[in-house]
């Protein structure tokens, strides 16, 4: 039996290859088996159809031009293509993996010497297949509505593009979903309340000054497409309406929506295959090695500065200008102060996030902390490798923090000194709180993370993340004279600190009376107490590191080592 | 605790293996080497360790600290090659329910990279047949019984003609004779010149299918070698002898309490039935002992404990605070 083995050389499969790839392959023989391939093509023919068959018949009945009737069936199978892509596909990787888990046949595929990147798309295309080929069998009808609709290719060549990316950024997302949670009902939930929040929470940031979000959808393209996908005359009231709306602008160069969906998405979806490439050569992993981390923070962090300050000096990025755009579209509405104000304290909540996510992917565990020291020990060394998952990630978010205040700080400033603020500067002590501020939520959240472990985390962030909001909240709806108790109360929660940042550093704050005195002294008040326990918590960490080196690396290197609790 | 052989790279090469989770140890300074060719058994209780070891050495974890090298290869610095040498069978065998056998096991064939399609089918066909379930390569995964299941399983872990197999619990769910087969094909996988490393609950079957086992127990190593090697090293040697005489069972009786490593003594009928912990050559004087003072002996039987029961003994003995 054994004999063999050397004789035969295996065959390499390579990653680009997918129509190679056994994944791929056996997920094609599973799912396109003619019964149940039948049946979800039967039901996708059928709609399909009858929208374009609708879509013509009213267009007769009505008396209108053939190819403003077939136009009209476009947004409907787009629909149709969208439902089947985004929902059910991507449903049917986050489930399918989470399914491989559950069944135990996960470990099989983990042992199959293929490349990691050739097992995620071998996944995420095999995952998906019968979903791809209803997606296939309403190309003909889209093809006929494009047609007879005598819509140009400039048209409706971006749209399907993003369309695609859109599916693959969803799938990596769902794919990446079902081999990071356990469940296969969370997998699930999570995924589609990640698909449905990109096209209803997501845009929502866009208005309050994170533009970048809404270009991980396929909106910003269906947007720019929808007037020639309706009849000319409603087209052409649609295009009106359209000119008012913001360009995309990406600090001074000037991008199509379809190229910068194309750069927003490909970033993600990157992202996305490193995290589940090193999920699948390691299963303990960190999802993001240190660098990567870093690096992709930064990039969000120019993402959202290049799109938003472009649109601070016409004033596009103004909420109130944006929804006032359709009333009144001819008054030069000027962005009211609290706005501004807003917007900044929006600003860095979302990179104050943003780093408590990224830290919670990259900070060692006790265990991982434990193996690096182990595994140093045995070859030979007295320290851990700087980049390693086990070492502390305390520098890179410090990193984080300070590269999240400058981009904060710049966002801010572009706001405030602005032409709709004159007279209002914004001095670079700002940058020196603002510094504090992230320190303090994201070095303090490091450190907590790592000294204490996760449900140390989990409980302060109900303790002091969450309840002194409501109660402040609760107190402040009481009565107004509880009002300073309560801005005291809500300024413990480091959720709240950026914005008491903003109103307590901008001076386009215009608070009321009470809230003028009680928010900065709250403020300074909680950044003082946050900074002394952010010093503690770091002294306890690198106490804690130490001491595990000291009983770890203790002992000649070709002994088993002491037992560290 | 090392399965001693000279000059030979060996098969399985475990240095100071541990594995915690969080402050629980599951395996606690595992030390084990395990030469080419051998079908080589891993005993031990719920929770004795075995299942984190079986993942360490498939590369499916990291250990907290160790060594594991299969074939020359470290696991741990080499996964991809690592991958190559094994094949793993994991406990309950699982296979996915919306494949049919033969596509299960091309899928598999393909996946390690086993030649063209006709190379592919033609493997599949042989390690078929290895398991005797060659007439049931056309159903549904979903539609085999346990011990059929189990089976596909191995067929899938021989395709890549694996060196070092590892199967956790193979004979769990086969009837007498699929577990007959199963030792058959694993004797022969190792006169091939393939490393088996094997757990089982069974634990008289793996003495009988293993050339060498070790035993395990709340992470540790508490013996290894072979059946009687072990035996001894767990300090078991009890035997009940059982001395059919023709009269004067109390004149035997008081003779015997005078001996050395005889224990309770006591008179059943015609029997004497005493436990003894001595040596055989012990054993053997003490027959001729009863006969010089002339009593009259018609039968002088052994018995010694299980292995299953010196098992439960070490489990139950460790669960004692």
């Amino acid at each position: 039996m054994n004999a063999n083995a050397s004789t035969t050389r295996p065959v390499r499969i390579h990653s680009w290859n997918i129509w190679s790839n056994p994944i791929f392959r056996r997920y094609c023989q599973s799912r396109l088996r003619p019964r149940g391939l039948g049946i979800s093509l039967l039901i996708t023919v059928l709609i399909a159809g009858f929208i374009v068959a609708m879509a013509s018949s009213f267009g007769v009945r009505m008396g209108t031009d053939p190819s403003d009737a077939a136009r009209h069936a476009i947004p409907f199978l787009l629909a149709v293509q969208g439902i089947l892509l985004f929902v059910l596909g991507t449903a049917q990787v986050a489930g399918g993996m989470v399914a491989e888990r559950d069944e135990g046949v996960i470990d099989y595929q983990r042992l199959i010497p293929m490349t990691p990147l050739a097992k995620v798309l071998g996944y995420v295309f095999g995952l998906p297949v019968r979903e791809y080929v209803a997606f296939l069998a309403t190309l003909p009808f889209t093809a006929w509505a494009l047609w007879k609709g005598q819509v140009e290719w400039r048209w409706w060549l971006p749209l399907y593009t993003v369309v695609l990316s859109s599916t693959l950024l969803y799938h990596f997302t769902g794919l990446l979903t079902g081999t990071v949670v356990k469940n296969r009902r969370w997998a699930f939930l999570i995924c589609i309340v990640l698909v449905f929040s990109l096209y209803t929470v997501i845009p929502q940031m866009a208005k309050f000054g994170l533009v970048f979000f809404k270009y991980l959808t396929v909106m910003p393209v269906v947007e720019e497409s929808l007037p020639i996908f309706f009849s000319r005359s409603t087209g052409a009231m649609i295009t009106a309406m359209q000119r008012l709306a913001p360009q995309v602008k990406f600090f001074n160069l000037d991008f199509s929506e379809m190229v910068f969906t194309l750069f927003s998405q490909g970033g993600l979806i990157l992202t996305f295959i490193i995290m589940l490439c090193r999920k699948w050569r390691w299963s303990e992993s960190h999802l993001l090695g240190k660098i990567w981390a870093t690096g992709f923070f930064v990039w969000i962090q120019i993402l959202l500065l290049g799109n938003a300050l472009p649109l601070i000096e016409p004033g596009d990025l103004f909420p109130s200008r944006g929804f006032s755009r359709m009333a009144r579209v001819m008054r030069d509405i000027e962005p009211s102060r609290w706005e501004a104000v807003s917007m900044s304290g929006i600003y860095g909540l979302v990179t104050l996030v943003l780093i408590f996510v990224l830290a919670g992917i990259i900070t060692p565990s006790r265990d991982n902390q434990l193996r690096g020291w182990r595994r140093a020990r045995k070859q030979g060394a007295s320290a851990l490798p700087w980049l390693a998952d086990a070492t502390t990630s305390l520098w890179v978010v410090l990193i984080m923090a300070i590269a999240g205040a400058a981009g904060w700080f710049f966002f801010t400033r572009a706001l405030v000194e602005s032409r709709w603020f004159p007279g209002h500067v914004v001095p670079w002590s700002t940058f020196g709180y603002f510094t504090a501020v992230m320190i303090t939520g994201g070095v303090g959240y490091q450190a907590l993370l790592e000294t204490k472990g996760g449900r140390a985390v989990g409980l302060m962030t109900i303790l002091v993340g969450a309840v002194p909001v409501m109660i402040g909240a609760v107190l402040a709806s009481i009565s107004e004279r509880l009002l300073p108790t309560a801005l005291w109360l809500i300024g413990i929660s480091p959720v709240s600190t950026p914005f008491y940042a903003a109103g307590t550093l901008l001076s386009l704050a215009e608070l009321p009376a009470e809230a003028a005195r009680a928010v900065p002294r709250a403020f300074y008040f909680w950044l003082l107490v946050g900074g002394l326990v952010v010093v503690w918590l770091i002294g306890r960490l690198r106490a804690n590191r130490r001491e595990m080196a000291r009983t770890v690396l203790a002992g000649p290197v070709d002994a088993p080592p002491s037992v560290v609790h | 605790m090392t399965t001693a052989f000279s000059n030979v790279t060996p098969a399985i090469d475990i240095r100071y293996l541990r594995v915690d989770y969080g402050n629980f140890v599951a395996v606690d300074d595992l030390t084990l080497t395990v030469p080419p060719g051998e079908v080589f058994g891993l005993v031990g209780p719920n929770g004795a360790g075995k299942t984190s070891t079986f993942r360490v050495l498939t590369t499916l974890m990291e250990p907290t600290y160790g060594e594991v090298i299969l074939d020359g290869v470290d696991v741990l610095e080499d996964i991809e090659s690592a991958r190559r040498i094994i094949g793993y069978m994991p406990d309950l065998a699982p296979v996915p329910k919306d494949l049919k056998v033969w596509e299960f096991l091309e899928f598999h064939a393909a996946a390690y990279g086993i030649g063209n399609r006709s190379q592919r089918r033609e493997r599949v066909e042989e390690c078929l047949k290895e398991v005797s379930l060659t007439d049931q390569r056309d159903k549904w995964c979903k539609a085999l019984s346990r011990g059929q299941t189990q089976r596909v399983v191995l067929a899938k872990t021989l395709l890549h003609r694996p060196r070092v197999l590892i199967l956790d619990e193979p004979a769990s769910g086969l009837d007498p004779l699929a577990r007959r087969d199963m030792r058959t094909a694993l004797r022969k996988l190792a006169e091939s010149g393939a490393t088996v490393f094997v757990s089982s609950h069974i634990l008289s079957e793996l003495a009988e299918m293993c050339t060498s086992l070790c035993v395990m127990n709340r992470g540790r190593l508490l013996a290894s070698g072979t059946v009687d090697q072990v035996r001894h090293q767990l300090g078991n040697t009890n035997r009940m002898i059982t001395a059919t005489l023709l009269g004067r069972h109390e004149d035997a009786r008081e003779w015997l309490m005078t001996q050395p490593a005889v224990e309770e003594v006591r008179i059943s009928g015609h029997q004497v039935i005493f436990g003894f912990t001595g040596t055989d050559d012990a054993q053997a004087d003490l027959m001729e002992g009863i006969l010089a003072l002339g009593i009259r002996m018609r039968a002088f039987e052994e018995k010694r404990s299980s292995f299953e029961d010196i098992l439960v003994e070490v489990a139950e003995s460790n669960r004692r605070p």
